[in-house]
């Protein structure tokens, strides 16, 4: 049994018959945009020999003649993306996917809230007080309609976390001592909000530290939860590990550090893996000043 | 004027001007249907010129790399059935997407050959043509044939003696480069293109 994964989707075969398939729609725009999502693998040369025949055992086109139009289609979309993307900036493509991100994650707690008063609907609350599941033949919510909400849920948390995969892959090219210091997703909400890694690379650190702390920001990123009055930076698991009253302090530690590395990223790239210790051995001594009498 | 057909069908000679069957795509000279095809802009051309059969024929599959903006590509699909055109650079890679456009057997491929990612893309071909100015040549041609070439598929490799080696004499690097070649492929022939192209030669082999 070999999985291949080939232009027009994956196909499992069987000593070379095909016993399942997963092929992609004839939208040469829809192929396309999964084309640049998936990973690359190998085919071996027994399968590539017979791309043609499986695409039209499978249906996805009718002859061999469609086939090659089809496919010349989705690559000329994907040239020309791939182009597009070589001339656009970096950086701003970073900007955008954390505006995807942001717009995901308000869709996902807006469904979820509805979710929860269909929720509400299928239970009796007796009067008693208990609560109690009304029968299937009294519930108010059509079941499949219902499945297909949850499925959307989950379909929007999938591309979610392929948008951060993304943001992880650009950001080590665009910012690495940025992600070394910040991790890569902060990183980037970093040069998000700043507009682009050049206008984060002339901030002063002082501003770095309460960048974001506004509520509307907080509202996509902690929903729920009571929104803090603090910067981005705020996010770093090295401040919300630290005691409360010390948190100021390493914040400003932090963002100086945070200007640096911006400003290293966008004048040369030079990893400078130093920053990193340096701030971590900062921050160790502002929460427990005894280590710096002892060293 | 005389027409003539070359050694490799769907390539003619108008009196001695190498020329192709289709539509104008890039500003050469035209003659009914004929196009014109430069031997001092195509190293393909410039081989056929010199009267070099190539074993190009027209049900075949080519990959082609290093595609630039397309003048080859575009000669080249009036002689086969598909081409898969690889080319790195964005700037010239918008050019070639352009004429794909417009010619229906031309596949564009912005990747780097030197890492196929291509591969879930293209099919098993019939014929490997490669011009890029790559220090690593021979070593391109034999990650990309042992991908993509079928067996008993053939390979036409441009050698550009310069982005080897500059210091060392032409013939030397040609010498160095088939013999890498020559342990994926049969050699069968190796060809300079002077007096059109200095410098370069280029390396005819099968797949065995
Ligand atoms: C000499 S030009 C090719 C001219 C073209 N074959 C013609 O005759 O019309 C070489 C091309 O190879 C491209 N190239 C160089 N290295 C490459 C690589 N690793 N992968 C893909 N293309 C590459 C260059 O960008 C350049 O456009």
């Amino acid at each position: 049994m070999t999985i291949i994964k080939t232009w027009f989707g994956e196909i499992e075969l069987h000593n070379g018959q095909i016993v399942r398939s997963n092929v992609l729609q004839t939208d040469a725009v829809a192929i396309a945009l999964q084309l640049q999502r998936e990973e690359f693998t190998d085919l071996d040369k027994r399968c590539r020999s017979r791309l043609r025949e499986m695409a039209i055992q499978l249906g996805l086109v009718t002859s061999e003649h469609d086939y090659i139009s089809l496919l010349r289609a989705v690559a000329i979309q994907r040239a020309k993306e791939q182009i597009i993307a070589a001339f656009s900036r970096p950086d701003a493509r970073i900007v955008q996917l954390i505006g995807g991100i942001d717009d995901i994650d308000e869709s996902i707690n807006l469904l979820s809230e509805r979710l929860l008063e269909w929720d509400v609907l299928e239970f009796n609350i007796s009067s008693s007080g208990d609560v109690t599941e009304t029968d299937a033949s009294q519930s108010t919510i059509y079941p499949t309609l219902k499945h297909e909400f949850v499925e959307s849920i989950e379909r929007l948390s999938e591309v979610r976390k392929k948008i951060a995969g993304t943001i992880e892959l650009e950001m080590r090219d665009v910012a690495p001592n940025l992600c070394s210091l910040a991790g890569e997703l902060l990183g980037a909400r970093l040069i998000a909000q700043a507009g682009s890694l050049e206008s984060l690379a002339r901030m002063p650190a002082s501003k770095i530290q309460v960048m974001g702390a506004t509520k509307a920001l907080f509202k996509h990123l902690q929903y729920g939860a009571k929104p803090p009055k603090h910067g981005i930076i705020y996010q770093h698991p090295l401040i919300r590990g630290s005691p409360l009253g010390k948190r100021g302090k390493i914040a400003r530690t932090m963002a100086a550090k945070l200007a640096i590395a911006a400003r290293i990223d966008f004048y040369s790239k030079k990893v400078h893996p130093e920053l990193l210790a340096q701030m971590e051995k900062r921050i160790r001594e502002i929460n427990n000043p005894a280590i710096r009498d002892k060293t | 004027m005389k027409i003539k057909t070359h050694k490799v069908p769907g390539v003619f000679l108008l009196d001695s001007h190498l020329a192709t069957k289709g539509e104008a795509l890039y500003g050469e000279k035209v003659f009914g249907e004929y196009r014109l095809w430069n031997p001092q802009r195509s190293k393909l051309a410039a081989l056929l010129k010199k009267g070099e059969d190539v074993p190009l024929r027209p049900d075949q599959i080519v990959l082609y790399l290093g595609a630039a903006s397309g003048t080859t590509v575009s000669h080249l699909a009036n002689i086969v059935s598909l081409v898969y055109a690889v080319e790195f650079a964005p700037r010239v890679a918008r050019d070639l997407v352009r004429l794909s456009e417009r010619v229906k057997n031309v596949v564009p491929l912005v990747a780097d050959a030197r890492r196929p990612d291509y591969g879930h893309i293209v099919e098993l071909v019939d014929f490997l043509y490669q011009d890029i100015a790559q220090p690593k040549q021979a070593e391109i041609a034999i990650t990309n044939a042992e991908m993509f070439l079928r067996t008993g598929g053939y390979a036409c490799i441009m050698i550009k003696a310069r982005s080897i080696d500059v210091t060392a004499k032409p013939k030397a690097v040609y010498k160095g480069e088939v013999k890498k070649l020559g342990e994926l492929l049969d050699i069968m022939y190796v060809h300079e293109l002077e007096p059109f192209y200095k410098a370069h030669a280029a390396v005819v082999a099968r797949l065995a």
